[in-house]
Parts: structure tokens; sequence; C-alpha cells
């Protein structure tokens, strides 16, 4: 009998003990882990995943890609601390270029954000921070596609390059002020290529690829600095003024056959203001010139884009953006856009949106519309931008 | 000559002597708490204001400065401010990193409710991993925060340690004797359903025997929909029902669409130490909840 009493006397403070575990269980009894240590329990980096779908209409009844609903880019990134102060961060993506899915890194780089003495650094193949938008990845932008300045003098995805840049944070103004400069390798994007029938110095026919050159695209390629100064001012009364100069130096994706080398100087301007816990007013300007310097003489671009954009509350985003850019090559052309942007969002990372612009290309008038979809999973983080 | 440079001396030793501690807080709360425990010899800012959801803080260039300046920071934590992250990485400002001399993450210590468990995805709403972060709602966690802040002080400043530990002795005390008078006011609705917007309240309900049966969002951050508002109807009309709590920069369509219909009392409150301008510190912040919900 006493065994008994003893047994239940121990399996009941078993309980207790188990219970009062289970209590203790739910206090915090560390730091809340950041972004990035997400996977700490089983030392996993945060691994997350954006889609993006796009639907698109346009009046031009020769487009091809008209009234086509298409997912245009996944995607994956694994981000983690390799060391304190030390992230990495690795984003892949799969996207939709020239008709074709192509597997891409669009980000691989190791952020050291602390080097001390103000200064921090990135090296891998990493977005340049050209001006507001080219460092930004395409489900973080308050538009659907990418002001026709950047398409035209920066190429039509984000600008990345594998190389390393160093930033400072300049502590004597008593406001946020940062330098950087960078230097990068960037690859010339793939081009499409033909086959072709030729005779060969035997007299026999062999079949050779040729490249399929694509006037409308242009970017900067091979060895490329760049530079930025950005600065903020708290404006008081919930308004931020941030002003930004960019510039950059290299050689045309085509070099071998164009011989171009390359300057690029963009300034930017960009007023906030938060009225109130979810409204905000963004006023955002971007301006950009091209210097390409080929054989037989120099070409002068400029182009900028504007944009407007009131979020109402929580969940919905109204702006306008106007467009104006010149080509990049010789024969100059000169194109207009607006277009009108309405954003619902769902969540942080996922949202729909509709665009509807209208396009002037030297004279000749396109109307498009946009559909696009962007969603997310996983724990998913960006530096401050 | 000599008495000049003296002077300068003097002039940068005392200065030096009594720079005050600059703290910056992801909240007008932790602000509020910090200035007990801290005293004269701190300073304090906020990155958020008082009448700010801050799952919504926008980080911006400007509030790195604060931060790059700071020699401690205080975090909310459980992944409500999460912003506050990229600012502390921006400023690289060794002292205040994660894990460091003048890092603390307030929730240390708290008992959390709400933490999810199994698998966590959209579908559950904007669920935070870590569990409701609402904490500070409830006055006795209170406690808990200045417990982590003194902590925090005594580590950056150890020969003051004897005033910052009798500021928070004087702060825990006054919970204390607040508390009684808030239960007081509160009998009256113990036991009893209330109705709130978000789950900012569950911290503040279980403090004072407050059900919420249902909430406005039909999961957390998720705007209602009509099927949603029927429901919550259906529920205060069988559970009697007499108040819903709303955080005051919530909006207030479907809360007036539902009271219109049923007669219930909408209650807008502030969430945070600044959201009205009565309301100037962390005591005020409770004085200010619990007049208006239990005001006939």
């Amino acid at each position: 009998m006493k065994k008994i009493l003893v047994l239940v006397l121990l399996m009941i403070a078993s309980l207790n003990i188990l219970n009062a575990q289970n209590d203790q269980t739910n206090i915090m009894t560390d730091s809340t882990p950041l972004p990035g240590m997400r996977g700490k329990p089983i030392n996993l980096p945060d691994v997350s995943a954006i889609g993006n779908i796009v639907g698109y209409t346009s009046d031009n009844k020769k487009d091809k890609n008209r009234n086509d609903l298409l997912l245009n880019e996944v995607e994956t990134a694994f981000q983690g601390y390799v060391y304190p102060d030390v992230r990495a961060d690795i984003i892949l993506a799969i996207h939709k270029h020239d008709e074709e899915y192509e597997s891409e890194i669009c980000e691989a780089k190791i952020n050291f954000q602390n080097l001390g003495y103000g200064f921090s650094g990135e090296a891998g193949k990493i977005h340049i921070d050209f001006g507001k938008v080219n460092k930004l990845h395409t489900h973080h932008l308050p538009f659907t596609d990418r002001p026709l300045v950047l398409n035209k003098f920066l190429g039509e995805h984000e600008l990345a390059g594998q190389g390393a840049t160093l930033k400072y944070l300049i502590p004597i103004f008593p406001f946020y002020s940062q330098i950087q400069a960078g230097f990068w390798k960037i690859n010339a994007h793939h081009h499409a290529h033909t086959e072709t029938k030729v005779r060969d110095i035997d007299g026999s026919t062999v079949t050779v690829e040729a490249l399929i050159h694509d006037d409308t695209a242009f970017s900067p390629a091979d060895k490329v600095y760049n530079f930025r100064w950005n600065s903020s001012f708290n404006l008081g009364n919930k308004k931020e003024l941030e002003i930004g100069f960019s510039g950059l130096k290299g050689r045309g994706a085509h070099y071998e056959e164009h011989k171009d080398n390359v300057e690029v100087a963009g300034a930017d301007i960009t007023f906030k203001w938060f009225p109130s816990s979810y409204e905000k007013w963004t006023f955002q300007n971007e301006w950009i010139h091209l210097k390409r310097e080929v054989p037989v003489g120099k070409l002068n671009r400029d182009g900028f884009y504007s944009f407007i954009n009131y979020r109402a509350n929580k969940y919905w985003d109204y702006g306008l953006r106007f467009d104006y850019s010149e080509n990049a090559f010789p024969k100059i052309s000169y194109e207009r856009a607006l277009s009108a942007i309405i954003t619902k969002h769902l969540t942080e990372t996922t949202y729909w949106r509709f665009t509807a612009k209208h396009r002037n290309i030297d004279g000749k008038k396109v109307t498009e519309g946009w559909f696009q979809l962007s969603f997310g999973i996983g724990p998913h983080s960006h530096e401050l931008e | 000559m000599k008495k000049f440079f003296l002077f300068v001396g003097l002039f940068f030793a005392s200065s030096f002597l009594n720079a005050k501690i600059n703290i910056v807080t992801a909240s007008m709360d932790l602000k509020s708490i910090a200035e007990f425990v801290g005293g004269d010899k701190v300073s304090v800012e906020s990155i958020s204001e008082g009448a700010q959801d801050l799952h919504f803080v926008e980080p911006r260039p400007s509030m790195v400065m604060k931060i790059k300046k700071a020699d401690m920071v205080l975090k909310i934590g459980l992944d409500l401010d999460m912003w506050m992250d990229s600012l502390i990485s921006a400023s690289r400002n060794k002292k205040v990193g994660y894990g460091e001399v003048g890092f603390v993450d307030c929730s240390k210590g708290i008992e959390r409710l709400e933490v999810p468990q199994g698998k966590i995805d959209g579908s559950m709403g904007d669920i935070h991993l870590y569990g409701n972060p609402h904490y500070w709602l409830d006055p006795l966690n209170g406690k808990i925060i200045a417990k982590n802040i003194l902590d925090g002080l005594i580590r950056i400043s150890p020969e003051n340690k004897d005033y910052f530990k009798k500021n928070y002795d004087d702060f825990c005390k006054k919970i204390d004797e607040k508390m009684k008078i808030w239960q007081a006011q509160m009998e009256k609705l113990s036991g009893k359903s209330i109705i709130t917007y978000h789950r900012s309240w569950s911290y503040f309900a279980k403090r004072f025997n407050l059900k919420v049966p249902i909430e406005i969002e039909p999961k957390p951050g998720i705007p209602p929909n009509p099927s949603h508002i029927l429901k919550i109807i259906d529920t205060i009309k069988k559970e009697n029902i007499k108040i819903i709590l709303v955080d005051n920069f919530y909006p207030l369509k479907a809360v007036n669409k539902i009271a219109s219909d049923t007669g219930v009392k909408v209650v807008v409150v502030p969430s945070n130490v600044g959201g009205e301008k009565d309301v100037k510190d962390y005591f005020e912040l409770f004085d200010y909840i619990i007049s208006k919900l239990t005001k006939e």
C-alpha cells in the first residue's frame, strides 16, 4: 500500500514539475532573434520565396506579349548571420527574359554591417546602389514596371555587378549622410542567337551561330566604378527630405563591337510626409544623364521620372508616375509615359496592383494595362533602403 | 594662458562628467519607463510616436542618426519592432548592436500570450512567431520592462547603480499602488466580455479578468469582411457584450456599423503613451484607458 501511495505521490509530483515546465516555456528568456536568425534553433538560414505574376494588355496589336498573364519572376532568398555583424544574403531568381525563363543569381553578398569608425561594406554579386530604384528588388518597387530611364540607361533588369562596395556614415553632420564607392565586374546580359549557314573557305556549307543585335537594349558592363552620396533631413512635423547623387563609369555591354565608354550621372530627391499612422505622401524624382563615347563621337542623353504616391490607409496606395527618356543609341528617340497605379496590400510582401500606362514613343501612342500579383512566403528582409 | 587652458579643460571635463546616457526607444511606453528608471541621468528619445501603429513604422534615414548617437536602445521585441533592426544595423553603432552592452530587448522575462504552436503561415494572418507582442498593456509587465532597463543602465553606468535601483523600486512601488486603484475601478467589468479591434488587448484583458470572445479583425492584421461582421453582431447579442475597445489609429467604419446595429459602446483609446495629449506617461496611459472603459 505504501509503495502505491509513494508511486502516486511521485506521479503527481512529476506531473506538477512537467506542468511547471510547460508554464515556463512561454517566458521569454532571451532577446527576440533578429531577421536572419529565424532558423536559430536548428541553425538554418531564413528561407523565403517571392512570386511575381504579371498580366499585360496593350492596344498595340503587333505586341506579341499582349493579353498574357505570366509568372514573371520567382525570387528565393536564403538569409542569415555568419559572424557577429556579418550577414549573408543569397537571392536566386528565375525570371522571364526574351520569352524564356532564365535562372540567375540575383544577389549573393556578404554584408559587413560594422567595420568600425562608421564604415560598412558589402562584397559579392550585388545590385549597385545607383539612385533610388536600382537597388530595389522587383517585389519591393512601388510600381509594376521600372522607370523608363532606368531601363534605357542601366538595362532592363537591376544593374548588378560582382565586386565590393565600401560605405561611410559621415559622423560630423547632424543629419544622415552616407557616401559609398564600389568597383564591379558586370557581365553583359545574354542575347538571343540564331543559326545561319555560311560557305566555308574550302567551299563547304557550315552552320554558325549569329548574334541577333537588340538595339533597344543597353546597359553598362565590364569594369564599372560607382559612387553615391545620399543624405536625409528631418523637416519636422513628420516630414522628411532625401537627396542623393550617383555616378558610374564603365563600358557598354557590347564593347567589342561598339567600343563605347560610358559615364552615368544621377540625382534624386524624395519628399515624404506621414500625416497620420497609416497615411503617407511620397514625391520621388530621379534624373539620369548618360554620356556614351563611341568612336564616331559622344552621345549625351537624359531621362527622368517623377512619382507621386498617396498611401490612404493600411491597405491602399494610389500613385502617378511621369516618365521621360531619350534612348542610348546614335539615332535619338524620345519616349514619354504617364502611369496611374493602384496597389492593394494584403501583407507586407503580398499585394496586387493595377497600372494603366499611356506611352508616346516618338509620336506613336500606345496604351497599356498591367495587373501584378506579388506574393511572399517565409521570413524575407532587406536592409534599410 | 595657463588659466585659459585650465578653464577649457575644466569645461570639457565637466561636460563629460555631466553627460547623460542617451537612450533611444522603439516606443513612447518604453521611453516613459526609461525616464522613470533613469531619472535625470538619462536623455530619452522614441523612434515612434504615441498614436502610431507599431506594426507599421517606416524606418527612415533620419532615424538612423538618433541611434548612431545612442548609448542604449530599448526594443519591444517579439517581432513588433523589426524596423528597429535595420536602423540599428544602418547606424553602425557597435554599442547598441544585438547582444551588446547597450542593447536591451524589453520582452525578456515576459510571460508571453498566444505563442503560436505548430506550423505558422500566412493563413493565420499577421501572426507573431514569438507570441503576442503587446505585453506593455499589462501594468505588471511594466515592472519587467523596468527591470530590463535597470539591468541595461547598470551595465552602462555601474557607478550609478544605487540611483537607478532606487528609481526602479519607486516605479515598482507606484505600479503596485496604482494597481490597487485600477483593479478596484475595473472590478465592475471583471469577468465580462468585450470586443477588441486587434489582439492588442490580450495582456490587459488577462490582467483585469476580461474575456475577449472575438476581435473585429477575423485574423490578426486582416480587415473585417461582411460575414465576420455578422458573426460579431451575433456574438454581441448572444453574450450581451457592451463594449468594443479600439486602439485610436484603427479605422472605425466597421466598428461604427456594428455599434449602430447593436447599440454597443465604442471605446477609442490610445494603446501607447503620447497617443492622446493627456497621456504623458505610463501611469496616465492606464488612468486614461480605465477611466474611458469604466465611464458610464
